[in-house]
């Protein structure tokens, strides 16, 4: 699947040190839209949208922050912490709108699975379908997210 | 045949390269808008060479308007009153205002407006203080494993001023992988009576572009940029009580304010409750302890969450709100300056609003 020229400066917006030190892609030698595309399929086998798992990882986000600091467990079985720190980063779509810089970590304890997560997470999920290219820092396993979110 | 098709390529270059040097030469005449007038709340004229953006504008005038991400259109932090000659709103600006700002008509973004013609511009007062400072890095103190405080000696002949509690941008070089510069947001953990040098601390963030730079890569000599300062976050003049709440990093405005409380005198009572997790979080306690001696009526409290056995620690533990009802006298009379997470934020300024203390009394540096 080619990319758009759109893709293309996106791609570039997503490279190490453009927005985040080791950026979006990883070591993912695919198009961005071939990415994409790969974890639509994964997620429609896995019965989720996109847009469900996004809402997913906000209430997690937004119930942790009823706390002062450290964990929060929620419904009895998520085990929540998000540590937040000073400032804002852009979407590498450059569509406008800054993103938080912040950091989720959840625990399912009756999966036992635990992922971690930032708000940049959330937005390329949400807005974009995008789940980060393999080997990224931040890359999330449709699978993994649906075992510990649900 | 061949000859034909030659020379059909040729005269379609020949056509696109006279069409190109028409669209140069055209760009050039058609944007040359001369010099331009920029007036500034009414007061103040800056003239200006026409062409490029509001904030670049200014920038070249000494007048800096907050900006994270160096004209991109990216940060939303630029946003001025424009009252006529800033031609239509974009659409890249309109995701950062609000429905208020929208519905207002002359908020922009100054990145996004190019100046074309004579532009009317109003922007707070303080912004004339803003300014860049060139600084050499003169102190690098590890506070913590993940959090050192930075001291900056301007060049020689600059001063800033500044009140305690305001913010600077610190400006990276290009290092590695990070091929341009970005500008980040830190408080300043100083006394306002130094002008000639400033401290921030800084917390180590994994994947921080600035942070990175910071722990990683800068040392005692090198030569950065410094643009400020910003922010309303400082200490009100009344004679009310008051409680500080930090965590992390964000106990440099506070220290800050003490600082400069300690120069200025005061005879109000303060506390100051700083949350942590373990004894390794804690730092500068002695320092913060030492204002206990300097002034009549205050108290710092380091509160652990988390304090592991070995830490031996025999003060407060869990979070800081449960304490606060033992050190408020009287709510109506109290304020509250708070700087750290959302989380601590809205959790402080929930428990400080349940002991009575009223919501426009607190004041918050919001990391998020």
């Amino acid at each position: 699947m080619k990319e758009t020229p759109r893709d293309a400066r996106t791609r570039v917006r997503m490279m190490p040190g453009a927005i985040t030190l080791n950026g979006f892609i990883g070591k993912d030698k695919r198009s961005l839209p071939e990415i994409i595309a790969a974890d639509e399929v994964k997620l429609q086998s896995l019965n989720r949208t996109a847009t469900e798992i996004a809402e997913r990882m906000k209430y997690f986000v937004d119930a942790s922050f009823s706390t002062f600091d450290g964990k929060i467990t929620i419904e009895g079985i998520y085990v929540v912490e998000t540590e937040v720190t000073r400032g804002y980063l852009q979407c590498p779509y450059s569509h406008g709108g800054k993103i938080r810089k912040s950091t989720t970590c959840l625990t399912n304890t009756k999966t036992g699975v635990t992922v971690t997560w930032t708000a940049m997470n959330i937005h390329l999920i949400e807005d974009h379908g995008f789940f980060e290219g393999k080997g990224s820092t931040y890359r999330l396993e449709p699978e993994q997210l649906v075992k510990a979110l649900f | 045949m061949f000859s034909v098709i030659l020379k059909d390529v040729a005269l379609l270059s020949a056509i696109g390269v006279t069409l190109a040097v028409i669209m140069v030469i055209a760009g050039r005449l058609l944007s040359n808008y001369g010099q331009c007038k920029i007036n500034i709340n009414g007061k103040r004229d800056v003239i200006v060479t026409g062409g490029s953006s509001l904030l670049s504008s200014l920038n070249d005038k000494q007048i800096y308007l907050p900006s994270a991400c160096g004209g991109r259109g990216s940060c939303g932090a630029c946003k001025c009153k424009v009252d006529s000659g800033g031609g239509p709103l974009l659409p890249t600006e309109k995701p950062f205002l609000s429905k208020a700002e929208l519905a207002q008509g002359n908020i922009r973004l100054a990145c996004q407006v190019k100046v074309k013609s004579d532009i009317t511009i109003d922007i707070p007062a303080s912004i004339f203080n803003i300014r860049r400072f060139s600084a050499t890095v003169s102190e690098i103190i590890d506070y913590t494993y993940d959090t050192k405080g930075i001291t900056f000696k301007l060049a020689e002949g600059e001063m800033i001023d500044f009140k305690a509690g305001q913010y600077v941008q610190l400006e990276t070089e290009p290092y590695n992988k990070v091929k341009q510069r970005v500008a980040r947001a830190y408080s300043i953990s100083s006394s306002p009576q130094i002008n000639d040098s400033l401290q921030l601390i800084i917390r180590y963030v994994p994947e921080g572009v600035c942070t990175t730079w910071v722990h990683q890569h800068l040392k005692i000599g090198d030569k950065v940029f410094l643009t400020g300062p910003y922010g309303d976050f400082f200490l009100r003049d009344t004679e009310a009580d008051i409680i500080y709440v930090a965590g992390g990093s964000g106990k440099a405005p506070i220290k800050s304010i003490l600082e400069d409380l300690a120069v200025k005198g005061t005879s109000r009572k303060m506390t100051y409750f700083f949350g942590a997790r373990t004894l390794k979080d804690l730092y500068l306690t002695e320092h913060m302890k030492s204002f206990e001696q300097v002034f009549e009526n205050f108290s710092y409290v380091p509160v652990l969450s988390a304090a592991e056995p070995t830490d031996n620690w025999t003060g407060k533990t869990g979070f800081v709100m449960p304490y606060f009802k033992e050190t408020i006298r009287d709510p109506k009379n109290t304020e509250a300056y708070l700087c750290g997470s959302p989380g601590m934020i809205n959790a402080v300024t929930k428990a400080l609003m349940d002991n009575g203390i009223p919501q426009e009394k607190i004041y918050y540096d919001s990391f998020g």
